[in-house]
């Protein structure tokens, strides 16, 4: 770079004639409005810290870490959900199989449970084949945060579509893409993560560990924290345990509006998830687990936090069996643990169930092996074997 | 949509690499000046020789993997990226960047002919990343070989830079013909002749006021002249320092004329919607 007086001279000298340029009309060149344009997709990178999270955590931390790029981070993702669809009896070949066939009239009366990321891929590719063929309508929200030669704008809101586009640039046979996507960029200046939570909240599916995420951002903002711009582990949202808003007074209602107008009870709720284990935090995440159901896991030990997280997956538990699953466990956790200890944790498992039994109907259970087995007489089968086992069970409790 | 300029002239030493690099330069100055939201310059340099590349970023090191030969050669498909990738900043100005040339663009042309869609090998990829810029400037080779069209099909202005002497002067309706040829041939509805730079202007030669008069008075290419740059040995002095003439000496005759002639291309941008 040129010596700064060096560069004073040529500004003089430009200015000059720049004067006469901007006579009449001082105003022609100032332009901060928010603008729409169609920008390289590669110029465009999801916020790390955004606290709603669309890849699964492994491939999140490894895409924004550089480990891999967004087609590589897809191609892991699809082989995932191959995996996990295979293992459930549905291969598939070409991420277009995952979506129904029009032909398969029967189809619409089968009601598919698909795990978490067969879900999401799911979505992706119909988000994919909607963008195919009506085009991108909406566009994505996008901060510039270029710096020197290195040109980059940030997702504020869109990660979905941004993931769908990729997915039909590089997964879809048979699209011809231009590799653009359409941005609304916001001025630097005008970005802030109020504004961003008002953008998810405004949206229905936000997770209740993705509102902790929310909720902690919001606070570590007001509380003059820095938010980075590369992918944080949760002991970074978790800082926010510490703080309140007692001190704070004058952000309360906005944070309160940012995060869909909830009130302080909810808040508070909200933010306590954060005390979840990072495993329990990552499966709650992953499973859309309600807030309701995670409140009375939180005040448990952490180490059976992502047992009773698992259980309330596999057994869709109700908040009310959760709560008292949870009473007893504490209880039983206290005056037992050394017991637990020698324990297999399937026994454990099985034992905590059996506490819920009263409050789940043989047509539920049934209903939830099916879905589980896939298969009726494996499901019965399965049946009889825990009829065996509670059945010796309860003759070492008679002995 | 953002403007493009291309300098052109298929004579050499005319000062398309001096105009293109000070124009650059001034153009990103001026718009951040004016509090223009955007102003940075892409400086792409077509020609081998690489002599603007040298000015700007003070090496000509480039090569298969970091210049314009690089995108021309890259896959369709990340050819886009590959151009993100090659641009480097200017020595000069943080909102200068520039694309650069490589002695390897020599053979480029040569190893393109043939493949269809070669002279779009440039303008495909700068299309999607040219609303980053408030302004690209290309220098071209002295030939209208296959990297000026290039150019010039990735380009909505044509500024000519010409010597006023006889020959240079008689060659000038020649090169807005092809210029012309290029915009009807290959369906560039954009591109058009935006202007004749005269350089190397010296007043104490009774013929270069002659043809500058005839150049004034011309029906056509009177209304297309833009600017007249002094003959200045600033201009020379400051290519030998790897600096812009501005920076080189901002009172020299040549940097205040520079500094009108992109006051013009400035207003043009404006008028653009930059």
């Amino acid at each position: 770079m040129p010596p700064k007086n060096q560069i004073q001279r040529i500004d003089e000298l430009l200015g000059s004639v720049t004067e006469e340029l901007m006579m009449g009309n001082p105003q022609q060149f100032e332009d901060n409005s928010i603008r729409v344009e169609r920008l390289l997709l590669e110029m465009v990178r999801p916020d790390p810290v955004q606290p709603r999270r669309v890849l699964p955590e492994q491939l999140h931390f490894a895409f924004h870490n550089n480990r891999l790029t967004p087609t590589q981070a897809l191609k892991e993702l699809v082989q995932l959900v191959q995996v996990a669809a295979r293992q459930r009896g549905r291969p598939f070949n070409n991420v277009l199989e995952l979506l129904p066939n029009p032909d398969d009239e029967g189809d619409e009366d089968k009601s598919v449970h698909l795990s978490p990321e067969e879900q999401l891929l799911h979505d992706l590719v119909n988000l994919a084949i909607t963008i195919r063929d009506d085009g991108q309508v909406n566009p994505l929200t996008v901060v510039d945060v270029s710096q020197g030669v290195t040109q980059q704008f940030r997702i504020e809101t869109g990660e979905r579509r941004y993931w769908a586009t990729w997915l039909l640039r590089d997964f879809i046979v048979g699209y011809n893409s231009d590799g653009m996507i359409p941005c609304i960029i916001i001025p630097t200046e005008r970005s802030s993560v109020f504004r961003q939570a008002k953008e998810n909240t405004a949206r229905s599916g936000l997770s209740a560990i993705a509102m902790a995420r929310q909720a902690a951002l919001l606070v570590l903002t007001v509380h003059g924290y820095e938010i980075p711009s590369h992918a944080v582990a949760n002991d970074f949202y978790r800082q926010a345990l510490e703080l309140d808003l007692r001190g704070k007074r004058e952000y309360t209602e906005s944070i309160l509006t940012a995060m869909g107008g909830i009130d302080k009870g909810h808040l508070y709720h909200y933010k306590t998830l954060l005390r979840l284990s990072d495993e329990a935090m990552e499966l709650a995440d992953r499973h859309n687990i309600d807030e309701k159901k995670l409140r009375y896991v939180v005040t448990l030990p952490t180490e059976f936090h992502a047992e009773i997280v698992r259980q309330i997956i596999d057994f869709n538990l109700t908040s009310k069996q959760v709560k008292e699953l949870c009473a007893g466990d504490g209880l039983d956790t206290r005056s037992q643990d050394d017991e637990i200890e020698h324990l297999p944790a399937s026994a454990v498992k099985l034992a905590k169930i059996a506490q819920a039994s009263n409050t789940t109907s043989a047509q539920d259970l049934a209903q939830a092996m099916m879905r589980q087995e896939g298969d009726a007489n494996l499901a019965r089968a399965r049946l009889q074997a825990m009829r065996k086992l509670l059945t010796d069970a309860e003759r070492y409790l008679t002995e | 949509m953002t403007r493009v300029f291309v300098f052109t002239n298929h004579k050499g030493g005319v000062g398309k690499s001096t105009s293109a690099t000070n124009t650059a330069l001034g153009i990103a100055g001026m718009l951040r000046r004016a509090g223009a939201p955007n102003s940075r310059v892409l400086l792409i340099d077509t020609d081998s020789q690489a002599h603007a590349t040298l000015v700007t970023t003070g090496t000509k090191d480039y090569g298969t993997d970091n210049s314009l030969y690089t995108v021309l050669m890259a896959d369709r498909k990340n050819a886009a990226q590959t151009l993100l990738n090659c641009i480097v900043q200017s020595t000069w100005d943080t909102d200068l960047h520039i694309l650069p040339a490589s002695p390897m663009l020599e053979g480029a042309e040569r190893e393109l002919m043939g493949i269809a869609g070669a002279p779009y090998r440039l303008a495909d990829p700068l299309s999607r990343i040219i609303n980053r810029y408030a302004a690209v400037v290309i220098d071209t080779r002295p030939s209208f070989s296959l990297m000026t069209e290039m150019g010039l099909i990735a380009a909505t202005d044509a500024i000519v830079p010409v010597e006023p002497r006889y020959l240079e002067t008689v060659g000038l309706m020649s090169v807005i013909g092809k210029i012309n040829d290029i915009r009807e041939g290959w369906r560039q509805p954009n591109l058009r002749v935006s202007g004749i730079l005269i350089t190397k202007m010296n007043t104490r030669i009774r013929g270069h006021n002659h043809l500058l008069d005839e150049l004034q008075t011309h029906s056509v290419l009177g209304k297309l002249l833009l600017g007249v740059v002094p003959a200045n040995e600033a201009v020379s002095y400051a290519h030998q320092n790897h600096q812009s003439v501005f920076s080189y000496d901002p009172k020299a005759p040549a940097s205040k004329a520079y500094a009108q002639f992109v006051g013009k291309l400035v207003q043009r941008i404006a008028k653009g919607g930059a």
